[in-house]
């Protein structure tokens, strides 16, 4: 009996023991998957036929374009074209952008803003500058393609741009390089009296989608690096950090981080207006120009540790907070405090004529993470949290503006330039997610070389923790981004018929080739698969014309439906352009080169692509 | 005397006939649906009585590619007149349910009748004329054919749907409020 039950006893335990082998669960609590707790890996899958939620708008850099990638994916999703020519779209041989560019073959990006209704993005325009060769530009949200770029006149390399007023107003373009006035040649011992840093007032006509400098402001000779528009009740406001204040002419690098103190510029916006328009300003080439140690009034100083990089204002507006990059100090600014300070004009002296704000009745706070240096850029959550990327310790670090309380640190590979946040410098952010864009990516990738692309890393922040959770590689360069919910954006599929376009055809019987003179206007279409330059004529998809003829060709893609783009190359005219469904598109050039040259679509449309060819034949002067 | 007339009901039916018919003019008869791995939303052509609709000029640009000819309003006459004669109809039933012809009631269903096998047959002239005559030069070959009038068929990488719309459910409505009059009477 005993026997038994011991056996009975033994057996039950070996199948106790055997089911817990077999089906125990030994896996630690956190890898337990559920709906909540998502692994990294689910959080930035985007399956096929889902989308992503935010648009990142990355900037180029020196690439002049935009990169748009979604989020969480961090998929790249499209290259834009802004200041550079780019042989993918045509962009810079088509009439159109080959104009805007202006003859400038390469741009530097920097820093892009969207446009804002009453604080918030609202998804129609996206502004950008170009820091090599002093433009702006701005691209429509329908198309994502470029409508106008101006050139800025009096001014060199508008980096500190561009950021947008709460309603559009204005888009600023304050700018790194100091030069005097019309570019003239002036001896860098003459620095300080005749360079000027000036900063243009850029407004955007929606209706006609033009550029145009409203005003500018000469601002001393100093260096001028990041910006950004107050919100709520600083929206008449905006702040500009400065370097070399020393107003050094050369060795920057030492000469230009001598003073403990550089400034932050703080100015109202609508008080220069009404200057403007009570004729308080000077007429140079043209531009009406501020000069504030003549005209009086809204431009202030605030003392920054020194070199500070950016300075970014809460989504309260009640803030603005400035890093100095070598000073490992964030110092949170009050512009209450300072609106005090300039009604009872509590000022410590003047530079250049500008009023200066003492230091200690503007600060609100100081902040200074341990061991945490370089801070560059801030940028906010939903709960008014702010994040800011620190350069040198190569970390995004989370903290309170309220408080001055450190609440997390994150490593990130490697130094990171600016973050970008969801909405993150709205007036209502989004919080979720936060990308820094990082300088370099070192052994992040596999190698290709000496030179590494850069670095964007996606990290959570819904959470009291941050998450790197994704790791993107990215051309250069990223200097900042913008982070917009996707369905805020409303692209067109294909362009609508436009009637009263004198250029398009849309019934391919119309198309033509009209000769006035020596110039020939090829009024045609592009169709899934095959040209028509002139329907009447023995072969349509030929273009013949004299040598030293001037050639217009306009053509209009016929192909109403989703993603059917064509393109229009000649061979060895080094002429290529993009017509996008619907779109009517014009090339311009001189058959300068006697003899027979094919052409063809380069953008593949249809089985019959390959066939959808023709040929331009240029008959030799006699 | 009062035999030979439509009762009260009837009579309404015949109106609310006239009534759908008109109704019916504002909606699609009949349409097809083209599906493909690059259109997995569909292109669709869609007939109202007076007009085409959807997705045409895409429909025209992808089918000159097997030889067919492109379609459009131009080529369909009927579309010109095909409302009058439903307007017509209408009329017809209205004066029927006025006058409370039982005879008027006849003639009108026998029209219906004719009119539903001209307008069907009239479809189906088009469809083999579209898909038969193909131009022998077309870039793809493809064995002529004939889609149906109601239902699945394929041709290439596209999978076609053609139904009745709403319409012609409407005149199909139209038409039982015709024929309930008819049994109802026939009973008497
Ligand atoms: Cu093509």
């Amino acid at each position: 009996m005993k026997k038994k039950v011991i056996s009975a006893l033994s057996g039950l335990a070996v199948g106790v023991l055997a089911s817990t082998v077999f089906f125990g669960n030994f896996s630690t609590p956190d890898t337990v998957s559920n709906a909540s707790a998502k692994t990294d890996a689910e959080k930035v899958y985007v399956p096929f036929g889902e989308k992503d939620e935010y648009y990142l708008f990355a900037s180029g850099g020196h690439s002049g374009q935009m990169f748009i990638y979604g989020v969480p994916s961090m998929r790249r999703i499209r290259t834009v074209p802004v200041f550079s020519p780019d042989s993918a779209t045509g962009y810079g041989w088509d009439a159109h952008s080959k104009k805007m560019l202006g003859g400038y073959t390469w741009g530097d990006l920097h820093h892009p803003a969207f446009s804002e209704t009453n604080g918030e993005y609202d998804g129609k325009y996206m502004f950008a500058t170009d820091v090599a060769n002093s433009r702006a530009a701005v691209m429509d949200l329908k198309t994502f393609t470029v409508k106008d770029i101006i050139e800025v006149p009096n001014t060199s390399g508008p980096h500190c741009a561009a950021f947008v007023t709460e309603n559009t107003e204005y888009l600023f373009l304050p700018t790194r390089f100091s030069v005097p006035l019309g570019h003239q040649y002036a001896s860098l011992d003459e620095y300080s009296e005749k360079y000027r840093g000036v900063m243009s007032a850029v407004t955007f006509n929606e209706k006609a989608q033009k550029l145009h400098i409203a005003y500018q402001v000469a601002l001393p000779p100093w260096s001028y690096d990041l910006s950004d528009a107050g919100k709520k009740i600083s929206k008449d406001w905006a702040v500009l950090t400065t370097y070399n204040t020393e107003e050094a002419t050369t060795n920057l690098e030492i000469n230009a981080s001598q003073e403990d103190r550089d400034f932050i510029v703080l100015f109202n916006w609508k008080e220069l207006e009404n200057m403007v328009k009570e004729g308080k300003y000077d007429n140079v080439g043209g531009q009406k120009m501020i000069f504030p140690e003549k005209h009086k009034g809204g431009i202030y100083l605030v003392p920054v540790a020194k070199s500070p990089h950016g300075v970014d204002v809460t989504p309260d507006g009640k803030y603005f907070i400035a890093s100095g990059k070598l000073a490992p100090l964030l110092t949170v600014f009050s512009f209450e405090k300072a609106f005090q300070a300039i009604e009872k004009k509590e000022f410590a002296g003047e530079r250049n004529g500008i009023p200066i704000l003492k230091y200690e009745s503007v600060m609100e706070r100081e902040v200074n993470p341990e061991n945490a240096l370089g801070p560059l850029h801030t940028q906010f959550d939903d709960k008014g949290m702010a994040y800011t990327t620190m350069f040198i310790s190569s970390e995004v670090v989370k903290w309170n503006p309220e408080t001055g309380e450190v609440l997390d640190r994150v490593p990130v590979q490697y130094s990171p330039g600016h973050a970008v946040a969801a909405e993150g410098d709205t007036v209502s952010p989004d919080g979720k997610y936060l990308v820094s864009l990082n300088k370099l990516a070192k052994d992040s990738y596999l190698s290709v070389g000496p030179s590494h692309p850069e670095s964007m890393q996606l990290i959570d922040i819904s959470g009291e923790k941050m998450k790197v959770i994704q790791s993107s590689p990215v051309d250069p360069e990223p200097h900042y981004g913008q982070m917009i919910k996707a369905d805020k954006i409303k692209t067109v599929e294909v362009y609508p018929k436009d009637e009263n376009h004198p250029n398009a055809v849309y019934n391919q019987k119309d198309a033509r080739i009209v000769r006035k003179g020596n110039e020939v206007h090829v009024y045609g279409i592009a169709m899934r698969s095959k040209f028509i330059f002139d329907a009447n004529a023995k072969r349509p998809d030929v273009i013949e014309v004299n040598e030293g003829d001037k050639v217009v060709v306009h053509l209009t893609n016929l192909d109403f439906d989703e993603d059917i783009t064509h393109g229009f190359a000649i061979n060895q005219y080094n002429l290529n352009m993009e017509i996008q469904p619907g779109q009517t598109n014009t090339i311009e050039f001189t058959a300068d080169k006697p003899g027979t040259y094919p052409l063809y679509c380069t953008n593949f449309c249809s089985a019959l692509h390959q066939e959808m060819t023709g040929y331009l034949l240029v008959k030799p002067k006699q | 005397m009062a035999a030979a007339k439509l009762s009260v009901l009837s009579a309404a039916l015949v109106g609310a006939a006239g009534g759908l018919l008109l109704l019916s003019l504002a909606f699609p008869w009949w349409g097809m649906n083209f599906i493909a791995p690059q259109y997995p939303e569909g292109l669709e052509i869609v007939v109202y009585p007076n007009k085409l609709e959807g997705d045409i000029e895409i429909i025209n640009g992808l089918n000159h590619y097997i030889g067919m000819k492109p379609f459009s309003e131009e080529s369909f006459p009927e579309l010109g007149y095909l409302s009058y004669i439903v307007i017509a109809m209408a009329i017809a039933a209205f004066i029927v349910a006025l006058t409370r012809s039982k005879s008027g009631l006849y003639v009108l269903i026998a029209v219906f009748l004719i009119g539903g096998a001209l307008g069907i047959y009239d479809i189906h002239r088009w469809l083999v004329d579209f898909g038969t005559n193909l131009n022998d030069s077309a870039p793809i070959d493809i064995e002529p054919f004939v889609p149906p009038i109601f239902g699945e068929n394929r041709i290439a990488n596209f999978t076609t749907f053609s139904y009745f719309a709403t319409g012609a459910y409407i005149v199909g409505v139209a038409f039982v409020c015709l024929l309930v009059p008819l049994w109802k009477e026939r009973k008497k």
